[in-house]
């Protein structure tokens, strides 16, 4: 689009519109194209692996035991699915991330923002969160098991700490780093600091924010796991433990399974959420 | 040179300013940074009296500090020495009374042509219908109807500048101030924004402040061209350009004005100052 074409008749106008709104059409179906060939290459992997799987076990390459077939995990799935237990399990490690991703990403958007924000909170407090967020949310597990027993407590807040720690670094950098140019085209409109917020610093700092809360979720789903796996009673963890105590390795992959899929869900769902939120990157990604 | 675009009705007359304002004063300003533990000194005891609805194009080579009068004019910088007043008021901070415009079009990525020109207007006490005719009012201004629900990203560079220009007087500032905006366009488009902001200057009757490193621009659209010197920046000398407009670039006076300047500015070499910043040029 060339700023000759411009100023002079209204005529050549419409033409430059209709030209701009099919370059934009053109950009939207560009995107998609690109999401579908990423699928498609998401299912190389498997497309791979899973003939292996079928040809390993049908000539008994391992123990059933240790490996069993694609079918039978299937079936197990399904009756886990009919039975409701699979549903029951996923309902508890669904609500314990929520709780806790909750938790640990509005604390940490609140801590990092005011990190961000202010040179004085972040000399105040960047020190102990770096001491904190240096010790892994597991390595936490076992001084936490004794203050908060082995209840809903303990993972609740070994998820939001892992969801926390990189939530508060992406917040903290995203706002401070803010172009000062754009700071001062406020300032010449006499912002209120509010105003500066909600119209400068906030959108400014919407990509590295989100790019914080994803990992806050991966992260939050990892301890999830490894919280469940070694306190728990009920929920995906614990029948990826279960099942390798009673040796029924096909409860083993179902779990393992349905939490590699949520897990992906739900980061394509806060992807969505960001793309939505940045309409005007539509040549980003 | 194209035609320019005719704006009938356009809704501008009837929030019109108040005329005889926008008189700026300044007075033995002095202005040091501290660079590394040591002052360095920017400005040295500039004084300049600009009179209502005048066009003075500020010109002279990088590091003379042009660029930092600018700012505290606008009043985003305000640790220096003397006095700055607008129509008699001292300049303490950022006014909705002074516009600016800077090299880069600085429009907020994430809003469309419309919103960024409407968050100029965020803090203005007038009424929501009357925003609403201002806006469109000064992105027609500029030549960008049809282009209010784009994103910066659709734009080309000149489009975008237009934009920031619009944004900078959708206040209606009785004062605008524009700091090398035309710098980092290609040569066609700059020269039809001259012809563009020579229109509007005319049509808002504000005054206009336009720093540059460029002599054509300034002789061209100034009615007084002010000639800074390097290091510590200060005035060297002011040209009055008396020629009436419309006005051509090839006009007689403009070419020998255009000439004297280069001269004072320094045996020629001024067309590329920018990138020869140590030459110290004559005062």
């Amino acid at each position: 689009m060339s700023d000759a074409a411009l100023p002079g008749t209204l005529r050549a106008r419409p033409a430059l519109l209709s030209g701009l709104k099919g370059a934009v059409a053109g950009r939207l179906g560009a995107a998609i194209a690109r999401q579908a060939a990423s699928l498609g290459w998401l299912l190389v992997l498997p497309a791979i692996a899973l003939p292996i799987w079928i040809i390993g076990t049908d000539r008994g390459w391992l123990p059933e035991q240790i490996l069993p077939r694609p079918a039978d995990v299937l079936h197990t799935l399904r009756d886990m699915i009919a039975s409701g237990e699979l549903a029951q399990h996923a309902g508890f490690s669904l609500l314990r991330v929520a709780y806790g991703f909750a938790i640990g990403a509005s604390t940490g958007l609140a801590i990092g923002s005011a990190m961000g924000l202010s040179r004085r909170v972040d000399d105040y407090v960047r020190p102990l969160f770096t001491a904190i967020a240096q010790v892994p949310a597991l390595a936490w597990i076992p001084l936490a098991m004794l203050l908060l027993g082995i209840g809903e407590t303990l993972k609740i807040a070994v998820i939001a700490k892992a969801a926390f720690v990189p939530v508060v670094m992406n917040t903290s950098a995203g706002i401070a780093n803010v172009p000062k140019a754009f700071v001062e085209v406020g300032e010449t409109f006499r912002f209120t600091p509010l105003q500066m917020l909600r119209h400068v610093v906030l959108p400014g700092a919407v990509p590295p924010i989100f790019t914080g809360l994803r990992y806050g979720l991966t992260h939050a789903w990892i301890a999830l796991v490894s919280v469940e796996l070694l306190a728990s009673s009920e929920g995906l963890g614990y029948l990826l433990v279960w099942g390798r105590q009673m040796f029924w390795l096909d409860t083993v992959l179902v779990a393992m399974i349905v939490i590699g899929v949520i897990g992906f869900v739900s980061d394509k769902a806060l992807a969505v959420v960001e793309a939505r939120l940045q309409r005007w990157r539509l040549d980003g990604r | 040179m194209s035609a320019v675009p005719k704006l009938a009705d356009d809704g501008l007359s009837s929030i019109a300013t108040q005329p005889g304002r926008g008189r700026l004063e300044v007075r033995n300003v002095s202005k040091s940074f501290e660079v590394g533990g040591a002052p360095i000194e920017v400005l040295r005891d500039v004084s300049l009296d600009v009179a209502a609805g005048e066009f003075v194009a500020a010109l002279g080579p990088s590091g003379c500090g042009k660029s930092t009068l600018l700012r505290l004019i606008a009043g985003l910088e305000r640790d220096y020495e003397g006095a700055i007043t607008q129509d008699g008021d001292a300049i303490t901070g950022t006014s909705l009374h002074r516009g600016i415009v800077f090299q880069e079009p600085r429009l907020f990525p994430w809003a469309t042509v419309w919103q960024n020109v409407a968050l100029g207007l965020k803090n203005s006490p007038i009424s929501e219908s009357a925003k609403r005719e201002s806006i469109a009012a000064h992105i027609a201004l500029v030549g960008l109807d049809g282009f209010a629900q784009a994103y910066p990203h659709q734009l080309s560079g000149g489009m975008a500048q237009r934009a920031a220009i619009a944004r900078g007087l959708v206040n209606r500032p009785r004062l605008l101030l524009l700091d090398e905006p035309f710098g980092a366009l290609d040569a066609i488009t700059r020269v039809r924004l001259h012809v563009e902001l020579q229109r509007i200057w005319a049509h808002e009757k504000i005054t206009m402040i336009l720093v540059t490193h460029d002599v054509d621009e300034a002789v061209f659209l100034g009615d007084r061209v002010v000639v800074l010197a390097p290091r510590p920046g200060r005035i060297s000398r002011v040209f009055d350009i008396s020629v009436p407009r419309p006005r051509e670039r090839s006009d007689d006076d403009l070419v020998r004005i255009r000439n004297e300047v280069l001269r004072v500015l320094g045996d020629g070499e001024v067309a590329s100052v920018d990138q020869a910043p140590a030459v110290r040029l004559a005062s």
